[in-house]
């Protein structure tokens, strides 16, 4: 029994573990210093990353509270994979910084928080994962404290946040009043599809959509991301957003079965908006970190289409994309990261000849921004692939062409990008950017992993083979 | 026993929700975003009491989500309130208009 | 008229005018004040419900701490003064057409929905509501998301602590 408690909440004990021991050494009297720090928590993140792959079973815990399985397993060493490149890239930001322990403390509660509500299967386990979840990033949004961006990118985040996790309980409250559970055991046998029940759910749905930003609820994004501190942003856009597609993606697909035929149009309607719009915004962005942002929303929406295909094939693409997505987006914003925490440049003027100065960072942006694009042999086609065909087993072709069409668009942005990498000239181009061994690494790992997870097929195969059908 | 049916319960509840709601949008006021944001949250508080107790009475789920969203209603108040310290810092002001250094 | 409908009703105006006057006041001190009034309405309500423990922590959690927060920061921001609630015309009369059509929607919904309409609470004894129940109750089933939310409070603290603090 004991035994069994450890090894079914290990992902959840271990970061909070980790919590505690950094805990105890900011309040105890040694002074560390940054380095060592930063040292110790990347060591122990990395522990935490490895110890997810051994000795795991599938089974629940207190009551209906919590269940794991062999996917969620996955689902959780994909985000562990994610927060310790994050840890890693933010080391050139945080040498510096005054509160390195509190940093970390605030991104394991965060993580705790995912893992929670990937775990849980009652809709108040739930609604605490999320809100562990948020309210830490939005802290962590702030910790440019000297920055106005920074605030207000923090104030953007906890207001939307709050509204969204309100239009969340609400759908609850009436959820809870139609069917007089909260377990996700019972709910599917309970949902008839009454006016009502259609409006809570419009309303849960709503409140997913905030947190994934799908377009009528995406305005957060771009500023949020613009303020915050880039390893911030490259968190909440690739961990945060991966953990909400995870959930998303099998509430949907359990919970909300009955009322399948309800939110496969709403994913439709919802989907060609979010990739048109985030496109066409992101066409027009100066700032680099305001264009990812828009180019992450798009992203979205390509989840969307893979999640609306309603079954098997639709778990496993969304889940192998976030994957891909990780590897591919954390590249992207190491780069940015690094460029940022040395010069400040943030505008994608400033990296017009970065190839000329920074030959290494200037390929791996490019290796990264051909994936997002998803050209061919990079991870990020397969991964568009897979969406899409999940989609188009609904046999809704106007959905696949558009989908098409926006790749092209999103084409030209990225593109542009790499051109003004490699061929404009530049009077005064980035300097040299000289990056220390965490950074090193973040960088291989992100390459190896972009180009494994494309290559080797038993990657799509043994998710596939985990995700349960429809 | 009581005699109130539980549509008036929840159409108090489904007004103070909508109010909140307004008050998000048409407010400047950062602090009073928040009242608002806190309006919003009582309303779903009332609802969850309410259908635990009329339609409900066997187990308690209604009233324990009722008492964690005060405790976390109170864990994002401190944050949003220690965010707008923050930028009042800067800022000199706490009026949302004037926080705007990033548009589109 | 019984008793409790007279309670009911005037426990229901009372919130919603003072749910509206906390928008309407321009002085944030205000706001504050009424927004206490609408909370004791609604512990008065959870009374009615005979959810008492739930009453006193609303008092205790929302008027007494989070409104005290809220004070505190006003009176130490000097933020005491009087702000033009504007923003634009067109803005308020979207939320206002947009808050009433999702209040129609809310409202035709619960009038077609069967298992709602005419129920009136069937509180079986008058102990359901009380903390000895609850705690038995929260500290069994609900041991994990109570321990959750420990850990949210401390990481809220963190998270307060470092942004407010002077530099």
């Amino acid at each position: 029994m004991l035994n069994d408690f450890f090894i079914l909440m290990k992902f959840e004990l271990l970061p909070a573990v980790i919590f505690f021991v950094l805990l105890f050494i900011k309040v105890g009297t040694a002074e560390l210093s940054n380095a060592s720090i930063i040292r110790l928590a990347n060591i122990l993140l990395f522990i935490n990353l490895v110890a997810g792959f051994f000795y795991n079973k599938d089974g629940g815990m207190f009551g209906d509270m919590f269940h794991t399985n062999a996917l969620i397993v996955l689902q959780k060493s994909i985000l562990n994979l994610g927060i310790f490149i994050v840890s890693l890239q933010a080391e050139a930001w945080l040498r510096t910084h005054k509160h390195v322990i509190e940093f970390y403390l605030l991104l394991l509660s965060s993580l705790m928080g995912m893992f929670f509500m990937i775990s849980g299967a009652n809709l108040l386990m739930f609604y605490l994962g999320l809100e562990l979840a948020t309210i830490p990033l939005a802290a962590l949004a702030n910790f440019d404290l000297e920055k106005r961006k920074s605030s207000e990118a923090a104030m953007k985040l906890i207001m939307s946040s709050a509204f969204s996790s309100g239009l969340l309980l609400f759908g609850i409250s009436l959820m809870y009043g139609t069917t007089g559970t909260l377990g996700f055991a019972q709910l599917p046998a309970l949902l008839n599809g009454s006016n009502l029940q259609v409006f809570a759910f419009v309303l849960l749905f709503a409140g997913f959509a905030f947190k994934i930003s799908v377009v009528p609820f995406h305005l957060w994004t771009a500023d949020v991301y613009e303020g915050a501190p880039v390893p911030v942003t490259s968190f909440l856009s690739v961990v945060s957003k991966g953990a909400f597609i995870f959930v998303f993606a099998s509430v949907l697909y359990t919970v909300f079965k009955p009322l399948a035929d309800t939110w496969y149009h709403m994913l439709f309607l919802l989907s060609v908006l979010t990739m048109v719009i985030g496109n066409l915004f992101a066409l027009r962005q100066q700032n680099i970190k305001r264009m990812l942002a828009f180019s992450s929303i798009a992203q979205m929406g390509f989840i969307l289409i893979g999640i609306s295909g309603s079954s098997q094939a639709g778990t496993a693409s969304a889940v192998y994309f976030v994957l891909v997505y990780v590897f591919t987006n954390l590249a992207a914003f190491g780069v940015v990261a690094l460029v940022s925490a040395q010069t400040g440049k943030e505008d994608i003027t400033d990296y017009k000849g970065f190839h000329a100065t920074n030959p290494v960072l200037a390929w791996v942006l490019a290796i990264a921004l051909f994936s997002l694009a998803g050209v061919p042999p990079t991870a990020g086609f397969f991964g568009k692939f897979f969406l899409i065909m999940a989609g188009a087993a609904k046999q809704n072709y106007w959905l696949i062409t558009i989908a098409a069409l926006n790749m092209i668009v999103s084409l030209y942005y990225y593109l542009n990008l790499v051109k003004a990498l490699f061929m404009d000239a530049n009077a005064s181009p980035v300097p040299k950017i000289t990056f220390g061994v965490y950074a090193k690494l973040a960088i291989v790992i992100c390459i190896a992993g972009m180009v494994l997870s494309g290559l080797a097929s038993v990657v799509y195969e043994y998710i596939y083979n985990l995700s349960t059908g429809f | 026993m009581s005699e109130i049916p539980l549509t008036h319960i929840l159409f108090v509840s489904t007004a103070l929700f909508f109010i909140g709601m307004y008050g998000l949008f048409t407010r400047r006021n950062m602090i009073t975003m928040l009242m608002a944001v806190e309006l919003m949250l009582n309303s779903v508080n009332i609802n969850f009491v309410a259908f635990n107790k009329y339609l409900f009475p066997e187990n308690l789920d209604g009233v324990f989500f009722t008492i964690f969203i005060i405790t976390i209603a109170a864990a994002e108040a401190a944050v949003a309130i220690a965010i707008i310290i923050n930028l009042y810092r800067s800022h000199h002001s706490i009026d949302v208009e004037d926080a705007t250094e990033m548009k589109w | 008229m019984s008793t409790s409908e007279i309670l009911f009703w005037f426990l229901s105006v009372l919130a919603l005018f003072s749910a509206i006057m906390v928008l309407v006041s321009k002085n944030p001190i205000h706001s504050v004040l009424w927004l206490i009034v609408v909370f004791f309405a609604i512990s008065g309500h959870y009374l009615l419900l005979n959810a008492q423990f739930l009453a006193i922590v609303n008092i205790i959690v929302y008027a007494g701490a989070i409104m005290v927060l809220f004070l505190f920061v006003i009176m130490l921001m000097n933020l005491n003064k009087e702000t033009e609630p504007s923003r634009n015309i067109w803005m308020k009369f979207s939320g206002v057409i947009s808050g009433g059509l999702l209040l129609w929607i809310f409202v035709s919904a619960t009038r077609s929905a069967g298992e709602i309409v005419g129920k009136t609470a069937m509180i079986k004894e008058g102990s359901i509501g009380l903390i000895e129940n609850l705690g038995k109750v929260l500290f069994t089933q609900y041991a994990l998301p109570f321990e959750i939310s420990s850990v949210l409070f401390l990481s809220a603290m963190v998270g307060a602590v470092v942004i407010g603090k002077k530099q």
